[in-house]
């Protein structure tokens, strides 16, 4: 039996987020972009194990299992933007996505 | 009890470092091995939570797989895979720091629970049986979503589109 103080668990997974927000609105680059989403996301993650370590064990399994399942979208989500990065690259030479302004081909 | 407490602490500045020092350097290559570092030290604190199946799976997807496929990005992306980034500037840096306080004058001004008591016991059957009959429709979602997502992919990657 150990014990941990809840604050502290919260306060990381809220820092998690603002320096994944913080790449999000600065960042130029998509594997940038991608990796500072992943950052956030994980931050979500973080706040669901967290919870149902907090409830214990019958109730708080629900929320390990939600964080299989988010762990599967995260992961599902870089494929899909890998594609996005490959086809951006192909069509303008560069990942920068500043430089991607329309949707068209 | 002090020992976690020290460890998750530990965990917890090792995870924030990395993951500002994965976004504030510039060769990409550095920024991918920084976010595994960040990677693993997330799987310790899951299985700090006594969550240890989610700490491996945490390691096999993100540690593993999500890491080589950021890689093999940056490796068909670029002619030389070890160029800067042009340097950007920290524009919105206050906007996520006023973020990040208001979470934590939420999480301080809200009346919760002090304390969260770990279990050291852990049954792996009670996760599956919870993830495959109570939680089902979730997983059989990402299912759907995952096949989506590969279809998508393909869509977007096919040949001969110009």
């Amino acid at each position: 039996m150990t014990e941990l103080s809840v604050a502290s668990l919260l306060f990381l997974s809220a820092t998690l987020l603002a320096v994944g927000l913080f790449g999000i609105l600065t960042r130029r680059n998509f594997i940038l972009l991608l990796i500072a989403v992943e950052i956030a996301m994980n931050a979500a993650i973080l706040n669901f194990v967290y919870f149902a370590a907090f409830a214990g064990t019958p109730g708080g399994l629900s929320g390990q299992a939600i964080a299989v399942v988010l762990v599967g979208l995260a992961a599902t989500e870089v494929a899909v933007g890998l594609a996005i990065v490959l086809a951006l690259n192909r069509q303008r030479g560069s990942i920068n996505v500043a430089e991607a302004t329309s949707l068209k081909n | 009890m002090i020992v976690e407490e020290l460890a998750f602490l530990a965990l917890a500045a090792i995870a924030v470092g990395t993951a500002l020092a994965a976004l504030l350097v510039r060769e990409l290559v550095h920024t991918i091995l920084w976010v595994s570092v960040f990677f693993v030290s997330l799987s310790a604190i899951y299985f700090l939570l006594s969550a240890p199946f989610l700490g491996v799976l945490q390691l096999g997807v993100y540690a593993g797989a999500v890491t080589i496929l950021l890689l093999f990005g940056v490796m068909v992306t670029r002619k030389r895979i070890f160029a800067r980034e042009a340097a950007t500037g920290i524009g919105p840096f206050p906007l996520a720091l006023a973020l990040l306080a208001i979470v934590v004058l939420a999480v301080v001004a809200a009346s919760l629970p002090q304390q969260v008591t770990l279990v050291r016991s852990y049954d792996v059957t009670l996760l599956s049986t919870t993830l495959f009959n109570q939680d089902g429709a979730w997983l059989v979602l990402l299912g759907l979503v995952m096949l989506s997502a590969l279809s998508g992919a393909i869509y977007l990657v096919r040949e001969g589109r110009e």
